[in-house]
């Protein structure tokens, strides 16, 4: 299976508006380069697109983001679903967090992962049991 | 639903062509070469992205490059 570089919500409006977030897109233009000399698929959970999409205006730099064919959106499904579930319970976390949790089971979902984001510490904390997610805080 | 499949004759050097059938068989060679395009799709994809954000921020910086390159799990 693949490794892959998951987008947060942070990540995509530092992708998507990099003129605005400059600091963090370069950050976040910095590990995409990583990730494609790694071969590392780029995802997006899509319980993100809840967080950053507001409004057609402001929609339409993270459309212009979601149509790279390089950038995919990762389904939720029920596996992912109910890991997310099992995630924030051992973190005691409640389900204020889901969309952390979200991304975090995403990332599981590969052999190996780095989620890029700007909530680093409850990534943290809900990722902490597994070794194979790395977090790039943004 | 699957997509209606595209046929599409290419050329590809000999030994290459050997070397896919010898792994995947000649049914696995259409899988495998929706898959191979499908990814390389992807890559270019980042590359036209990286372009972009070039264009706006100037390359990444080497510190944020070896940030980049730490934050991946050991294997």
């Amino acid at each position: 299976m693949a490794e892959a570089l998951i987008l947060d919500a942070e990540a995509v409006n530092a992708l998507a508006h990099p003129l605005d977030r400059k600091v963090l897109a370069a950050r976040a233009s910095a590990v995409l380069s990583h990730a494609l000399e790694r071969r590392a698929l780029v995802r997006v959970p899509v319980p993100v697109l809840a967080e950053v999409c507001r409004g057609t205006r402001y929609d339409s730099a993270v459309n212009h983001l979601l149509n790279n064919p390089g950038v995919g959106v990762c389904d939720l499904n029920r596996i992912i679903a109910q890991q997310a579930g099992h995630i924030l319970a051992r973190a005691k976390l409640s389900s204020a967090h889901a969309v952390d949790a979200f991304v975090v089971a995403t990332a599981l979902q590969f052999d190996a992962a780095v989620i890029a984001t700007g909530d680093p510490a409850d990534i943290r904390r809900l990722a902490a049991p597994f070794g194979r997610i790395g977090i790039l805080a943004l | 639903m699957s997509q209606p499949a595209a046929k599409l004759s290419v050329s590809v050097p000999g030994e290459l062509a050997s070397a896919v059938r010898k792994r995947v068989g000649s049914r696995g060679l259409s899988g495998f070469v929706a898959r191979a395009m499908a990814h390389e799709l992807e890559r270019e994809g980042i590359r036209v992205l990286l372009g972009e954000l070039e264009q706006k921020l100037g390359a990444p910086s080497k510190a944020d490059l070896a940030r980049a390159r730490k934050a991946w799990p050991k294997r």
